[in-house]
């Protein structure tokens, strides 16, 4: 938060948006993207603005940017960079003022760069193009952009191309690019949501480091709340294409006063009590977002509030003024319970619940044999390449991991991407056969199985996936998803799977008639919905779910959490849930597993391995997730993740972790520490919290 | 990449090897035979026995195969009686012409199509974009043969300002000294070419002006201009490359149609007329050399392919 340094009028905002409205012209009718948009953002200041898929906040940033789609413009209002309206600038200044005095940060690193064009090329452009550098000086320029970007060797980079960095790298070249010319404004549309969570906190960290060295003002856009509560000064909520509300960070995550921020703070996993031990259940927005095409009256939220009144679907509701601003007509009035932190308290320690809900295998004496035991699983990929795509060695995807699931117990695997735990999931299912290792299913080794009495198996156990329309045939119907995995497995008459597939979808929450419906008439919730009912089919006593709800948006995400607890209730399921995401993983799960590099690090009751972690990696994670608690400071702790993931074709010896771990010493390198403790397990040498950990189990 | 070229041309070389089986047996399996069709239809039974033993046709298929094989590793792809000259020289002399009308087609259809399907992809949906795709369907469905007779009455007849026939001269050099001539044929080549390209440039630069990369170009301020030349179009050339590499083996083969009609002395022509004569050798020859150029042809794509795209390249090297 630097005070402005350019001689820009204090008084006047650098960024503000008077009554912007956006449409996109479809083939079939005008989708009203953006509705009366007012924002301002203040030199060097920072305006978060947070919303759902479709609110309109990514459309907001293209429109400040002059880069909507085809078919997309600005309609009315004003867009005022530094006094001067951008929709009346002749098109050169625009394309200037875009080039020189803005800068922009896409979501997704791996298609924002040209494949065909070195690195230095495309950093240097600008230069070159709006300032007229030489090539050798632009050269230079690009090198010293990308250091202060933190790209490691710089002069080596800029002659690479995009496809041979990592994502979070990648991520760095864009930013270097957006701040060549050393922008007045920087507009960061979801820049870290592609990433995994430890690079996330990087690469925030990075912006946060540059706005100040550069006393830039940002529009962070993001769907998520930790991300905005822990970096901006101001946030604004965005629904169905208006601002519902805005204010200080501070105040709109102490009191939220619309009804829709609320609910949407309060469908967050996080919210869910905690220290009950025995979670409950999330607060979940019914519905969905209304067709933009077809704007409803009045507030657009009403058809999906508790609060709503007649009143709220006539009148047209403006924003309120002064410094905290609403568009509700029955706003909070009572300041909502903080939101609870993921961070583990100052001196709190940790109790082993034996609480309801909480199972902890090897307290309870008579525990239920387990559904679900691996053993020393390990699974290589002959790694291809070269042109010829021979053999170039081995990718160590699992190495090694063990564990039981027990039957209506959740297990949760956590870890960030390329640390095995999909394809853990895979081999459990049986899409892939283990390199090494045992999978029991049921106390029946499957190695030992004949074909036909495998397939029997498998109804035990089935998959459910990220991406559940790509997991469905687009030409059949619903009923022929949902009866397939009967027909297969031979189950039943033509009536029995027709009266099974009807009962699936009560049992999900959806209406008979989408039986004759196709996939792509489904909203994203409806095809997990549907996913979920499919899985459930053949009544398996175990489901893996690998990231299912990761696509969703966080009152959707509610939605099919709940369900997915309901239907564990009622049919006294298990689930291996695998995600990336700590807070679901740890709303959802009984136990946790962390995986890094193919290895099990830890493993434990959730609430131990959440609040009292004892892996390095585990601690780093949590403290990654950025906390929609705007108390807590992100502070950049001892165990903040530095570097990249390394190969897994040639894995670190010893602990896999050792290069990146801030504790890790010699004897890290040459042992590998083995998954040590009873019911909270860890591998490391050093593991945090031992004391603590012992004190309270004595 | 050495190992890799070994290995693309080992498989070129099975491929080679089996197409000439298979050509070898169709064409000696077919009713008739060669000795009828050189000594003709008032050949006696024992003249065509004769000619049958003297060509070694009387010997079974796999002896014949191999000797056929065993000339050919001696360079002697074998000698037309009804030509009277060797396969290779009625090859060599039709060869560079087939090539020179080939090349000057592409390079002409290469030149036009490419900025042809820029403009439809940045136009898109608008008139230019409607006219050039309206021209191109027209073209495209249109027989050749038509196109070219077309040609001929339009700029020989009607309005007489170029030759309907090729140049017939011996040697390159003497097409060469005739260039009018080539211009009909190149033209008709040409524009069936240009029709085929300029879809596939439009529709890949339409592809690729939708990526993030592009929107991260222009959110630097960049020209549009520079957007689609520098950014998009070497990512939009892609298919046109896969294009040329299949295009390869009708720079050797020739084309059957519009050499017939122009009266061209090229490959497609000498093919046309062997196949009706039932010139076996010659035949043989020409199906052998096509074959080598289409497996050539794929190779050279692929590793063309490996010199616009770093990603083709340095796959392997990348981690």
């Amino acid at each position: 938060m630097s005070a402005p340094t350019d001689s820009t009028d204090r008084s006047r905002p650098l960024l503000e948006l008077r009554h912007v409205s956006t449409d996109i012209a479809l083939r079939k009718g005008t989708v009203h993207a953006l509705a009366d948009i007012n924002l301002e953002v203040q030199a060097g200041q920072v305006l978060g603005v947070v919303g759902e898929s479709g609110s309109g906040k990514t459309m907001t940033a293209l429109s400040v940017m002059g880069l909507l789609p085809a078919g997309g413009s600005v309609v009315g209002g004003e867009i005022l960079f530094d006094g001067r309206d951008l929709r009346s600038l002749p098109p050169e200044e625009v394309r200037r003022i875009r080039g020189v005095e803005m800068g922009m940060v896409f979501q997704d690193p791996f298609t924002s760069l040209n494949p065909t064009m070195r690195i230095g090329a495309q950093v240097a452009e600008p230069l070159r193009v709006h300032q007229g550098v030489g090539k050798a000086a632009a050269r230079d320029q690009a090198i010293e952009i990308l250091r202060r970007v933190g790209m490691p060797r710089p002069d080596k980079i800029v002659d690479d191309y995009p496809h041979q960095l990592s994502g979070g790298m990648r991520q760095r070249v864009v930013i270097a690019m957006a701040l060549v010319c050393s922008p007045r404004l920087l507009i960061a549309d979801e820049p870290t949501t592609a990433l995994d969570v430890t690079t996330q906190r990087q690469i925030l960290d990075l912006i946060d480091d540059l706005r100040d060295e550069f006393g830039m003002a940002l529009v962070l856009v993001t769907h998520d709340l930790g991300v905005i509560a822990s970096r901006a000064d101001r946030v604004a909520v965005m629904y169905a294409g208006r601002v519902v509300e805005t204010a200080a960070t501070a105040d709109l995550f102490r009191a939220p006063r619309h009804r829709y921020t609320e609910a949407l703070m309060q469908s967050l996993p996080e919210a869910a009590d905690h220290d009950t031990g025995a979670k409950g259940r999330l607060y979940s927005i019914p519905g969905l977002p209304p067709d933009l095409s077809r704007p409803p009256t009045g507030c657009r939220f009403a058809p999906r509030c508790r609060f709503a009144t007649a009143e709220c679907r006539t009148t047209e509701v403006v924003l309120s003024t002064g410094d905290h601003q609403h568009a509700c007509l029955h706003p909070v009035t009572v300041p909502a319970p903080a939101p609870i932190s993921l961070r583990p308290g100052p001196a709190v320690v940790p109790t082993p619940a034996p609480a309801l809900g909480v199972r902890e295998p090897g307290e309870r004496a008579p525990k239920a044999p387990a559904i679900l035991s691996i053993r020393g699983l390990v699974k290589n990929y002959e790694a291809a390449g070269g042109a010829l795509r021979r053999a170039t060695g081995q990718v160590s995807a699992v190495a090694g991991v063990s564990f039981e699931v027990h039957p209506g117990e959740t297990l949760g695997l956590v870890g960030e991407s390329g640390c095995g735990k999909s394809t853990v999931g895979r081999l459990a299912v049986g899409l892939e056969v283990p390199t090494e290792g045992q999978i029991v299913l049921d106390g029946t080794d499957i190695a030992t199985l004949d074909r036909r009495e495998r397939r029997l198996m498998r109804r035990q156990v089935q998959l459910m996936f990220q991406d559940s329309y790509a997991a469905m045939n687009p030409r059949m119907r619903v009923d022929a998803i949902l009866a397939e995995p009967l027909q297969i497995q031979h189950v039943g008459d033509a009536s029995a799977r027709r009266a099974r597939v009807t009962t699936l979808l009560d049992q999900v929450g959806l209406s008979r008639r989408v039986l004759e419906r196709y996939p792509h008439e489904f909203s994203g919730g409806q095809l997990q919905r549907l996913g979920l009912a499919r899985s459930l089919a053949l009544q398996p006593r175990l489901i893996v779910g690998d990231e299912p709800v990761s696509a969703l948006d966080v009152s959707i995400q509610a939605q099919v959490l709940n369900l997915m607890r309901d239907l564990q209730h009622e049919l006294g399921l298990a689930y291996v849930f695998i995600s990336h995401d700590l807070s679901v993983v740890d709303y959802m799960s009984d136990r946790i597993g962390v995986m890094y590099l193919g290895k099990l690090v830890e493993v434990g009751p959730a609430h131990e391995v959440v609040r009292s972690a004892r892996h390095p990696y585990t601690q780093a994670l949590i403290d990654a997730v950025p906390s929609v608690d705007p108390n807590a400071v992100t502070r950049r702790t001892d165990t903040t993740i530095r570097g990249e993931l390394p190969s897994a074709l040639s894995p670190p010896s010893g602990c896999r972790f050792r290069t990146r771990c801030p504790l890790a010493t010699e004897t890290c390198a040459t042992t590998e520490p083995p998954l040590t403790g009873d019911v909270h397990q860890v591998a490391c040498h050093f593991p945090l919290r031992v004391e603590s950990a012992e004190a309270a189990r004595a | 990449m050495v190992r890799y070229l070994t290995m693309r041309l080992g498989q070129a070389l099975i491929v080679v090897v089996l197409v000439t089986v298979i050509t070898f047996v169709i064409l000696h399996v077919l009713p008739g035979g060669a000795a009828r069709a050189t000594l003709g239809k008032d050949a006696t039974l024992d003249q065509l026995a004769a000619f049958n033993h003297d060509m070694g046709y009387d010997q079974s298929l796999v002896r014949q195969y191999f000797l056929y094989v065993g000339r050919l590793l001696h360079g002697d792809l074998g000698y037309s009686y009804q030509l009277n000259q060797s396969v290779t020289e009625a090859i060599g002399q039709r060869l560079p012409k087939t090539m020179l009308l080939s090349l000057l087609s592409t390079l002409l259809a290469v030149v036009v199509a490419i900025p042809l399907g820029v403009i439809q992809a940045v136009r898109r949906n608008r008139w230019p974009d409607y006219t050039i795709t309206s021209l191109s369907l027209l073209a495209y469905a249109t027989p050749i043969f038509f196109l070219g007779l077309m040609m001929i009455i339009l700029f020989s007849q009607v309005w007489p300002i170029l030759p309907a026939e090729a140049p017939q001269g011996f040697t390159l050099g003497e097409v060469l000294s005739d260039p009018a001539g080539l211009i009909l044929p190149t033209i008709t080549l040409a524009i069936v070419t240009i029709a085929v390209y300029s879809r596939y440039v439009r529709s890949s630069m339409i592809d690729n002006l939708n990526e993030n990369y592009v929107r991260t170009a222009r959110s630097k301020g960049m020209p549009e201009w520079r957007v689609v030349l520098v950014h998009t179009l070497r990512n939009g050339l892609f298919p046109v490359i896969t294009l040329l590499g299949m295009y390869l083996p009708a720079l050797f083969s020739g084309a059957l149609v519009v050499e017939s009609l122009f009266n061209f002395p090229g490959m497609g022509r000498l093919f046309w007329q062997s196949a009706l004569k039932r010139d076996f050798p010659i035949l043989l020859g020409v199906t052998l050399i096509i074959s080598v150029a289409t497996v050539l042809g794929t190779l050279v794509a692929d590793l063309l392919y490996a010199a616009v795209d770093p990603r083709v390249r340095l796959r392997g090297r990348a981690s």
